[in-house]
């Protein structure tokens, strides 16, 4: 049987009086001592930070890595220097799928520098995308490594992010001066020679790689260390952060942040089923007709030939009422016909109904907001947006309406502004 | 999450294996949710109780408490009559967790008082969760 694994952060958690549980095969803070509803709104509000470290990462490394990545990731990587392809400095999110079109996990995929990739996966899917990459390099050359508990991540989230990164880089200007959304910079030794990012540091030397990217719709940074480093850059985070209301966070805020942000939790909003008739088709290369992709990749063929029936789509209630999650829920219409199950189903405890419309503490309401039920459905027909249906645990009816956004006023495209600096350039678009 | 030792225990009050209390007042008992389990769920975002006057025998369900994650259902520990319901928890769900014992959910006039007799007491329920 396998042993439940630690982050390096284990005893840091245990010690600020983590609420403790098991999620992807490691032992994870749900929350701190100061709550769900507390950290949630900090991330909204000012910052918050995860414990990230769980997540695994697979280096993909050779002069053929562009094709295999290619082949195997859905989004388009496109030739080298070819215009709108992705070049170093920059990350794309996307999908491993299964030959029949159904889901291993998504990823971000960072290029390094040329001929140099590192592919971000969840939790546990370190050995698995490995292992999915190496069964289809055939003879191409290039190396697929495993880096699942060698590096050091965690998450800063939140409007104040950058203030509190800033007032510990070395030279902040130069470490986060015009990065755009889904860019990053600075480079890891553990991750081997050649990035040429340059080097981002704290001001005791530590070096990080910095990402301008996360996992709750708001503004902050994904930062990788040195798995050793891991533990004093969490501590000095958390001491800067103070004084801008941040907070530790842990996976009950993660979870409700990225739900009203819209985004899926693998292999529980998209798993073993076709990747189709979701809100995240950007993150396969769709020609503008919809009907052909723009390039051939594994799963391609089985997605174009799929008569998949359902349809996953986002939901938000009109108070924090729930039902729990998972196969036996129900998803009833107003006939009172059940047409599907409940995917995901929390409370965003940072917006509330003003008139039926969505807003967000972000926006500054002259009333407290109480939060709303917020989440995923998969259900047999497509519904337009603005349409009732009720979740349904077989006794409790609680009524939602279908949505393609939930949580209003999301900062995590915004540019970013260093503290004292209003002027800087700004890079492209996104991703 | 709380180490044992910092578990709090309304002595006097009886508990039953799902984590409800039972406080005796004048004329009727309070019932709430202990420590442990306000503990075990984190913040509580929505707490749906019953109308006035409804009745429910023993261990039937009278409402649910809604974490951000979970919702978990509540169960009357003794039978009888609602005789009131704590409106302050509509716009404050988060009282049950800063001071459990001192937030009652419902008052309810007992249809057999005897009933209490048969529910856990403090020590009972603190060697329960002991294990």
């Amino acid at each position: 049987m396998e042993l439940v694994k630690k982050t390096r952060l284990y005893d840091w958690h245990l010690a600020h009086g983590a609420h403790l549980a098991e999620f992807g095969g490691y032992q994870m803070p749900l929350w701190y001592t100061a709550g769900t509803r507390a950290e949630h709104l900090a991330v909204i509000s000012a910052a918050g930070i995860f414990d990230t470290s769980h997540m695994a990462a697979v280096s993909v490394d050779g002069t053929e890595a562009r094709l295999l990545l290619e082949r195997c990731f859905t989004r388009n990587i496109g030739a080298e220097s070819a215009k709108g392809a992705l070049i170093p400095g920059r990350c794309l999110y996307g999908l491993f799928l299964n030959d029949d079109g159904t889901v291993i996990d998504d990823a971000i995929v960072y290029q390094l520098a040329a001929e140099r990739y590192l592919v971000v996966v969840n939790a546990g899917m370190g050995g698995p995308v490995a292992a999915h990459l190496t069964a289809n390099r055939q003879d191409m050359a290039v190396e697929v490594t495993d880096r699942t508990d060698h590096l050091g991540k965690l998450d800063l989230q939140g409007p104040a992010a950058v203030a509190i990164l800033a007032g510990l880089l070395r030279d902040p200007a130069a470490a986060l001066g015009g990065l755009g959304y889904f860019a990053f910079r600075g480079s890891l030794a553990d991750l081997g020679g050649g990035q040429p990012q340059g080097t981002i540091a704290l001001d005791d030397g530590t070096e990080l790689l910095v990402s301008r990217t996360g996992y709750t719709g708001e503004q902050g940074f994904e930062i990788f260390t040195a798995i050793d480093k891991l533990e004093r850059v969490w501590e000095r985070l958390i001491a800067a952060g103070q004084a801008h209301g941040l907070l530790p966070c842990g996976l009950a805020a993660r979870d409700s942040l990225r739900a009203g942000a819209g985004l899926p939790l693998s292999l529980q909003d998209i798993g073993p089923w076709p990747f189709l008739h979701n809100p995240w088709q950007f993150a396969l290369p769709w020609l503008p007709d919809r009907r052909f992709f723009s390039k051939d990749f594994i799963g391609a063929s089985a997605l174009l030939k799929s008569n998949w029936p359902k349809h996953t789509l986002a939901f938000a209630g009109f108070d924090p009422r729930k039902v729990p999650a998972g196969p036996d829920s129900l998803v009833l219409n107003k006939e009172g016909e059940n047409c599907g199950t409940i995917l995901t189903c929390t409370t965003d405890m940072a917006i509330d109904r003003q008139e039926g419309e969505i807003i967000s503490l972000a926006a500054g309401p002259a009333r407290p907001v109480k939060g709303l039920c917020c989440g995923f459905v998969l259900v047999d027909r497509q519904l337009p947006p603005g349409s009732r249906v009720w979740l349904s645990d077989g006794r409790r009816r609680v009524e939602v309406e279908i949505r393609t956004d939930i949580r209003p006023e999301r900062t995590a495209r915004r540019v970013l502004h260093l503290p004292n600096d209003n002027r800087l350039p700004v890079e492209g678009g996104e991703a | 999450m709380k180490t044992f030792s910092d578990l709090i225990f309304r002595e006097g009050f009886r508990y039953t294996e799902d984590h409800e209390w039972v406080g005796t007042a004048a004329e009727h008992l309070e019932v709430g949710v202990s420590d442990y389990a306000q503990d075990q769920m984190g913040d509580i975002v929505f707490v749906e109780l019953p109308d006035e006057g409804a009745v429910f025998a023993k261990g039937e369900q009278f409402g649910t408490l809604e974490s951000v994650k979970a919702v978990s259902e509540l169960y009357l520990p003794v039978g009888g009559e609602i005789i009131e319901v704590n409106s302050a928890l509509g716009d404050s769900p988060e009282l049950i967790n800063s001071d459990p014992y001192g937030t009652w959910l419902v008052r309810i006039k007992p249809a057999d008082p005897g009933q209490i007799e048969q529910l856990l007491t403090a020590d009972a329920y603190r060697q329960m969760l002991q294990g």
